[in-house]
């Protein structure tokens, strides 16, 4: 573990002697004395550390040609690009085709993979030398992942997914849940971002529980989406575009949910914080200083709430894919019921 | 007006999710007091309902935020 933690050190060291812009907080943003609440959770295309930023390489596609730049400051420097109202623009005026650039969320989203990927591998091995597997398993680390784990597959995907399927999507179910908590937790960090606030990362994730939803649809699901038994006929045009409908907006739901529990988050951290302020400019500063001691003490509470919501979002994306999958990969012995949604409900009772 | 429709849509939301929310929290507590030994099941099925409630408000939330920002004027 050790030597795994120590070549990934080694990694990020040389990625940061490598790229040439590591610049130190610059002047001209010292001067900008709004808060901007929104962009303290979107995307960017810098790293925050603390004290400075990293400016992030560009790669950019306009005009069916690749541009690279070490940042967006090199590239307006280059003369090739200039900085619209909607980022960069080529100088002769064609929109940027492609936008392929390393962003802060994704910087992010690549350390919650690397994690993800590392505890487990590990803990893999561990398993196949049989410690865990024959004897107990040993150290705080392996016994947090067995917690874990188990969690995963006894109380979410044996519970939710039909029985003899349901192992086959454990792997899935397991690495969803910890990178989606490992990218909430970053959010918590001093200067981090959580990439999950980011509407295409949540709209990816909940486009391969789609993926897999409709893998593992069976005849029976099928039939329900198009041609729904039991109904009389007529009914039919009305539930068929309902049903196929559904199809979409459940996953569009499961997307929308984590990014906007997760924005929100943010926002309201630091829209609290910035009560400090308004209240200063308005009943002058010695208020809003005295009123601070308040809304900073809100604020760590609220910090202890976003801990909490981190690891429920991402126990309730977990659930909620596993309930999609097992909806879709049930069998049905009796057509008496009026809908899926219905059975599952009689299941959980 | 924009600030206006989103403050309003805000206290309508959380008018909403609270009324339900706390009909779901009302019924499991009921229930467990009534079964003691269902309480893990009932917990799941109040977790996943509750989840449902909260993705509709949040879809609310997120057009509110929409609103007071601007978007589409």
């Amino acid at each position: 573990m050790s030597q795994i933690l120590r070549r990934v050190a080694v990694a990020i060291i040389l990625l940061l002697v490598v790229n040439p812009t590591v610049i130190a907080a610059d002047a001209s943003d010292e001067q900008e004395s709004e808060i901007d609440v929104v962009g303290k959770a979107t995307n960017h295309d810098y790293f925050e550390i603390p004290f400075g930023k990293i400016y992030l390489p560009r790669i950019l596609l306009a005009d069916g040609q690749w541009y690279f730049y070490s940042s967006t400051n090199s590239a307006v420097e280059s003369g090739e690009f200039v900085l619209g109202e909607e980022g960069l623009v080529r100088a002769d005026g064609v929109p940027v085709r492609l936008d392929m650039s390393i962003t802060s969320h994704l910087i992010y989203l690549w350390f919650g993979l690397l994690l993800t990927f590392f505890i487990t591998i590990w803990a893999g091995k561990r398993y196949r030398h049989g410690v865990g597997s024959k004897t107990e398993p040993k150290g705080a680390w392996q016994n947090t992942f067995e917690v874990l784990f188990v969690f995963i597959r006894d109380d979410i995907a044996k519970e939710f997914i039909p029985h003899g399927k349901h192992e086959k999507y454990v792997p899935y179910l397991y690495s969803i849940f910890m990178l989606i908590a490992f990218l909430n937790l970053f959010g918590l960090l001093p200067w981090g971002a959580a990439a999950t606030a980011n509407l295409t990362v949540t709209a990816i994730l909940a486009g391969i529980t789609f993926a897999l939803t409709q893998l593992a649809g069976t005849k029976d699901y099928w039939a329900h989406v198009f041609m729904f038994p039991g109904v009389p006929g007529w009914s039919r045009f009305i539930l068929t575009p309902v049903e196929f409908l559904g199809l979409f907006t459940k996953p569009f739901a499961l997307a929308i949910r984590l990014f906007a529990n997760m924005l929100s988050g943010k926002i309201m951290i630091v829209s609290i914080l910035g009560l400090i302020f308004i209240f200063s400019d308005l009943f002058g500063a010695a208020i809003g200083v005295g009123s601070g001691v308040f809304w900073v003490l809100l604020t760590a509470a609220l910090y202890f709430l976003k801990a909490l919501v981190a690891l429920i979002q991402a126990y309730v994306f977990t659930l909620l894919s596993a309930v999609f999958i097992g909806m879709a990969a049930e069998e049905h012995h009796h057509h008496d019921e009026s809908s899926v949604a219905q059975t599952k409900e009689v299941e959980l009772q | 007006m924009g600030f206006l429709a989103a403050g309003l849509g805000a206290g309508i939301i959380a008018l909403g999710a609270g009324i339900g929310i706390g009909m779901i929290g009302k019924s499991a507590t009921e229930s467990i007091a009534r079964q003691p030994e269902a309480a893990g099941d009932i917990r799941g099925a109040m977790l996943l309902t509750a989840v449902f409630i909260e993705g509709v408000a949040l879809i609310g939330a997120i057009v509110c935020l929409l609103l007071a920002l601007g978007v589409g004027q």
